[in-house]
Parts: C-alpha cells; structure tokens; sequence
C-alpha cells in the first residue's frame, strides 16, 4: 500500500516548512539563553518540575483550564479545538496500526488514512471514534463562527482586532475540520464505511449524487483539505498561532524558575510568542472600558513587539495594574515585559546622573524601626500624622527617614524605563537603611514597599507595609482601637494588591474599627485608581475619568467612608467622589482616641 | 530641625533674546504636549519636588527657559528629576508633568 497521492503535496511542504522553522527558532532562543538561565534549566531538567511542567502541558495547552474560569464555553471552545485535535492525531495514530500494524508510514498516511485505506476492511469502532472526535472539534468550530457574530456569550465584551497574516491562518484553520468532513464524506460515499457523521453523510451524496461528480468531488475536496492543511502549517509560526509551540517550552521553562527582568533577555521571546492573542485581557482594561483606548492592550503591545512595530506610545500608555495579568490564560508576564520594553527604548545610562544623592541625610529619631513615608506620603501628611499618632501610641522608637525629605525609591524611574538610574536610588537608600541599623522598615506607600521588596536587598530588614505593621500592633495587644459603627468600603491598591499580594491585612485592620463592605470589583479583581505612576500617557482629564467610575463603584456599595491603603490611590479616588476617602492608618489613629 | 530649602533664591539679572535664541525644538515640544501652554506659572511643581527638595532643582524654571529656547544644560538639568510624581498630583492645570519631563530630555538631548 502507498500512501501518496499528488494532492498529499501542499500538506507535506507546509508541514516540513513549518517543523524546520519552529525548530530553528526553538533552537535559536534556547542557545541565546543567558548563562546562569541555562543553568537553571539544566539544574531542574531531573527533578519533579519536569513532571510538574508536563502534567501542566496536559491541562493548559490541552485542557486550557484557566480559560474556563473566565467563561466555561470559551474554554470548551478553546479545549475542544486544542484538545479534539490532538486527540484525533493519537486516535489517526492508533487507527493506523490496528490497521497495518507497526511499520513506518509517512505523515500523511496518517493525517489522510480514510483516503489510503479504501481497500481496507472497516473497523466500526474507529470509524465512530474519529467521527465522535471530529464532531468534538467541529462544535468548537461552530463556537468560533459564533464568537465573531455574538462575542458576549462568551463572556467577551470585546475580541482582538486580527492583522491580515492571523486572518489568513485564522480561515484556514476554520476550514480545515469542515473540508476533513466533507473529504471524508464523498470518500464514504464511493467506497462506503464510515461512522455516524462521515458513513451518513456519505450515504446520503451516495443517494444523490452520480459516481462521476462524486470522484471529481472526491478530488477536489482531498485537495481543499490538504491545501487548508498545507496553509495553516505555513502561517503557524508567523502568526498567532506560534503560540501552541511556544507554551510548552514556556511552561517547561517557568518551571525551571526562569523569569523575564528589568533587562530584555532571550527568555522574553517564549512568553511573546506564547501569546494567542485570545483578547482575554481586552475587557479588564481600564483605558479600554472607561477611556475607549482600544490599540494598546497587552494583546497589541505584545503583538506590536513581536513584529518589531512597538511604537513608544503604545508602551508608555499603560497603568500596570496587573488586571490583565491576573486574566491571562498563558500566564505571561505582562508588566514586566513592557517594563523591559520601555527599559529598551529609554534606558540612558548616564555615569554623572544623582551625583548629588551624597550626603543628603535628613532623617530624624533613633530607633530598631524605621519609616519610609515615600513622596506621595508627604503629599498627604493626615497618613503622616496618623502614622506618629500610631507610633506613640504603641510606644514604639522610630527612625523617620524622610520626614524632612528623602530620595525616591526609585520605582517610578524604573517603571517609566530609565532602569539604571533607577538602581542609583536604590544604592542610596539601602546604604541609608543599613547605616541607621533598623530591622523593621515600614512604608505606607505600596509603591515604595514592592520595590524595598523586590529590587533592594536588605539583608536583616524587614519591610513591611503599614497594613501589616499596624494588624501586628492590633494583635500584639500594643494598640486597641474602638470598634465604631462606620460603615467602610476598601479599595486595594494595585501594588499592594495584585503587585505584593496583600489583600487580607487591611481588610483585619479596618474589621478591627468599623464595619468593612466590599464593591462589586475586590481582591484580585480590583479596579485601578488610575493615577498610577507606570502610565506616561493619559491626560488629566482622562485620570478623572478613571477616578470617578472607580469611585461610582466604592459609592455603590454604600459605606460612608473610602478607604485605601495607598497615598496615591487617595489622592485620585478623592477627586471621583463627594464622600471621604482616607488611608488605613487615619481611621486607626482615630478610633484610639 | 535642618533648614528646608524651598528653592527661593535671587537669579542673577540676565535678558533672553527671543528674537536670536532658535525656537524651533521649543515648538516642537509644545506641538508634541500642547497643555504645557497652559501652565499659569504657579511653582507649585516645584515647591513639592523631591529633587527640588534636595538641590537647586526647579521645574518651572527649567521648562520656562526651554520654551524660551534656551537650552543649554537642560537635558542635565532635568536628569535631576526622580519621576516621582508628586508635581503632577498638585499642579492646577493638571498638566502631565512627567511626560514633559520626558519629553524634554528626549528633544534637548544634544543640548
């Protein structure tokens, strides 16, 4: 038995094309691997990440889990055409031995078995197998179709606008399942077979149609499905659909530890190209629902950088908030790639620059703990009070270390891109921590404390956000607020919140005083301020915009006080609202008296 | 307490001459952030700025002199600023002080 057959030709070229280049660009961005990255792959290649990686291959790139928690039929959509088109190579596979048993036979003795093996006696089974497994994918097709004309019932406001090359392999590959039935079908209809849905339709184009056009049919149809086939195969690594090569190795690598920084490196292209473009992190956007910013989500930045067509607006003209990240299916690391990205195209090393940061000590106290205010604290000096209220009242020795005035932390330079400028801040105020001998450093700024967090290394300090610093006070018995019956609404700030993971210690503290009324948008889901000091771009006006329709949402759930945790959100939220809007440490400060 | 610095001190008498200085990079970036014309000159960008806070650092009459096209030493200048922000929460006319900051340096960096 051969298994060739001319029309076989645009299937064989695509495929061949499209494993060479995939390879080679797997290849490439493996060798380009840092040093020490290399290092960790090697070191974690034998060890239970390896299982960990593949069982996690299994549910993501086939099962596509984390879809479904954003709309179960958008998973299913997304599962039945990863997963039923998996599941119909294994089965093509297993149908091809119990047929001719373990010899070698080509690519497309598989992909086109119904064809090759007319000649065959019928195995029922099979034939119902891959005609149930052809119908699994088809449903996902149809859900496609109907993604483009009714979006929301997949709980997508918005999709991703496509560039010609995605809509190119975007048809063939909605093609492709239909041809596969309609190929099959005529074939069942000249040699009979078949299950279900090839058998029956076969049957019927038997009925209706002569033996003539059916055998021109049966051509043409093969031909279509191969072309189809051949088409995909080609656009796949140029277009969005790299992502299905590119998110296996990224799992494999995330969980051998490798991470993208500050600085570009070879490990960023895994994760840009593992981005399907399924447009997830569209509605969560806030430029997007309030502003009608539509051309810079993290789809378009990512797609943008991939084809080397990144514009400095496009990077610059995001909050970092993280809602997106929090959504994303693949997990990539949104924020910090647009970090890097800015890092690329502003980054200015410049020897002289902070010259004057010697010898700018302005701290005052003595004391094992310290505080940071940050500069937008000393914009809002209530926080600063209620602080010292706090402190003396539990009795505790601080060092202010920039009450009078103090350097930056640095986070705002590093995230407007000019990284190394920003390291400069950095080494000042770590030199300035160490050289006062404090263990505790506190900070009432979410800014300030992901950075003291992340990017200083404060070996024997720890850092603490005044949330967590104040609940221990509470708890240690060191202060004892009254419990009031205010009514508050918390709103976390994207720092403190998707940014360091603090969600629970300032909701005990404001529990500890009155009583606590979440809005519609929490935790992990929670809105932006839009003042953040990541975007570049939006105007005043439009920062209002953002304030306003957060504050709406605080205001909805009826509590007479806003509370926040962070210096900046206070100020923004408080230009949206009518109500007052106070830090953390206010309604504790003044609940002790 | 340590004296504060607020920044306040007597500029020695000099004359811009518009009619010589090239004004064409100062078009350019108020092309490019048109709200900068709105500025009412105010200081309170400098009198909250944390480089201010520390050197003679002044903001206002940075991108003052700018758009009177005087440019030397500016892009230096700015490279003082920390992008912290705080100017931007308390100007008036909500001007994005940042991105002029920003900008500036992108168009003076010859300078």
């Amino acid at each position: 038995m051969t298994f060739y057959a001319p029309f076989c030709l645009p299937f064989i070229l695509g495929a061949a094309l499209m494993f060479i280049i995939v390879a080679w660009k797997w290849i490439l961005w493996l060798l380009r691997l840092p040093r020490s990255d290399k290092r960790l792959i090697l070191r974690g290649l034998f060890t239970h990440r390896t299982l960990g990686a593949a069982w996690e291959v299994v549910r993501e790139s086939l099962l596509h889990r984390r879809i479904f928690r954003v709309n179960p039929l958008l998973g299913y959509m997304h599962m039945s055409l990863a997963f039923g088109w998996f599941l119909l190579i294994v089965m093509g596979w297993i149908e091809t031995i119990s047929y001719v048993g373990f010899r070698w036979v080509p690519l497309q003795g598989h992909v086109f078995f119904k064809y090759f093996a007319t000649s065959l006696p019928h195995k029922p089974f099979f034939d119902f197998a891959m005609d149930l497994l052809l119908l699994f994918v088809l449903s996902g097709v149809a859900l496609a179709w109907g993604k483009r004309l009714y979006s929301r019932a997949m709980g997508m406001r918005r999709t991703t606008k496509h560039v010609l090359g995605d809509r190119i392999a975007l048809s063939a590959l909605w093609f492709i399942f239909p041809a596969r039935l309609v190929a099959e079908s005529t074939t069942c209809a000249l040699y009979g077979g078949g299950g279900f849905l090839t058998g029956s339709i076969g049957g019927w184009m038997g009925a209706h149609i002569g033996v003539l056009p059916l055998m021109n049919l049966e051509t043409v149809a093969w031909w279509f499905y191969s072309s189809c086939l051949g088409l995909f195969f080609v656009a796949l690594p140029f277009s969005r659909y790299m992502h299905i090569f590119t998110e296996i190795p990224l799992i494999f690598l995330r969980h051998y530890r490798l991470r993208s920084t500050e600085k570009h490196s070879s490990y960023d292209h895994f994760q840009i190209e593992a981005c399907s473009r399924c447009g997830i992190c569209i509605d969560p956007c806030q430029l997007q629902s309030v502003l009608g910013i539509n051309d810079v989500q993290s789809v378009y930045f990512l797609r943008d950088r991939r084809y080397g067509m990144l514009t400095r607006p496009v990077a610059d003209n995001c909050l970092m908030c993280g809602r997106c990240e929090e959504k994303c299916p693949v997990g990539i690391d949104l924020n910090t790639l647009r970090l890097n990205s800015r890092d690329r195209m502003r980054n200015v090393p410049d020897e002289r620059r902070y010259t004057y940061l010697r010898g700018v000590d302005r701290s005052s106290g003595e004391g094992k703990v310290g505080y940071f205010a940050g500069c937008m604290t000393l914009l809002t000096p209530r926080t600063l009070s209620a602080m010292s209220t706090i402190f003396e009242a539990a009795g505790e020795e601080v060092w202010w270390a920039d009450r009078e005035g103090g350097v930056c932390c640095g986070r705002p330079l590093k995230l407007s891109g000019e990284t190394d400028s920003a390291r400069k801040m950095m080494r000042y105020n770590t030199e300035l921590f160490r050289k006062h001998g404090i263990t505790t450093l506190v900070t009432s700024c979410p800014i300030c404390l992901k950075v003291f967090r992340e990017d200083y290394d404060l070996p024997g300090i720890e850092v603490l956000h005044h949330s967590e610093y104040i609940l221990r006070l509470i708890r240690a018995g060191r202060l004892s607020p009254t419990h009031g019956t205010t009514r508050y609404t918390y709103h976390d700030p994207c720092e403190l919140g998707r940014g360091s993971g603090i969600y629970d210690e300032p909701r005990a503290v404001i529990e500890a005083v009155g009583e606590l009324l979440e809005p519609a948008s929490t935790r992990e889901n929670a809105l932006c301020c839009g003042s953040s000091v990541a975007n570049l771009a939006i105007s005043d006006g439009q920062q209002l915009q953002i304030a306003r329709s957060v504050a709406a949402e605080m205001e909805a759930t009826g509590a007479e006080v806003i509370v926040t945790a962070c210096p900046l959100c206070k100020k923004a939220i408080g230009r949206g609202t009518r109500r007052p809007v106070v830090d953390l440490s206010e309604i504790v400060a003044a609940s002790l008296k | 307490m340590a004296a504060i610095n607020f920044g306040y001190t007597i500029s020695k008498p000099r004359a811009i001459d518009l009619d010589r200085n090239n004004l064409r990079k100062s078009d350019e970036i108020l092309h490019e952030m048109p709200e900068l014309q709105t500025c009412i000159g105010c200081g309170a960008c400098t009198a909250v700025c944390t480089a201010g806070n520390l050197t003679d650092f002044n903001f206002r009459r940075t991108h003052t002199l700018v758009r009177r096209g005087e440019y030397e030493g500016i892009y230096a200048e700015m490279n003082k600023c920390m992008l912290c922000g705080k100017c931007r929460l308390v100007c008036p006319r909500g001007i994005n002080t940042r991105a002029v900051v920003m900008l500036v340096k992108r168009k003076l960096g010859d300078f």
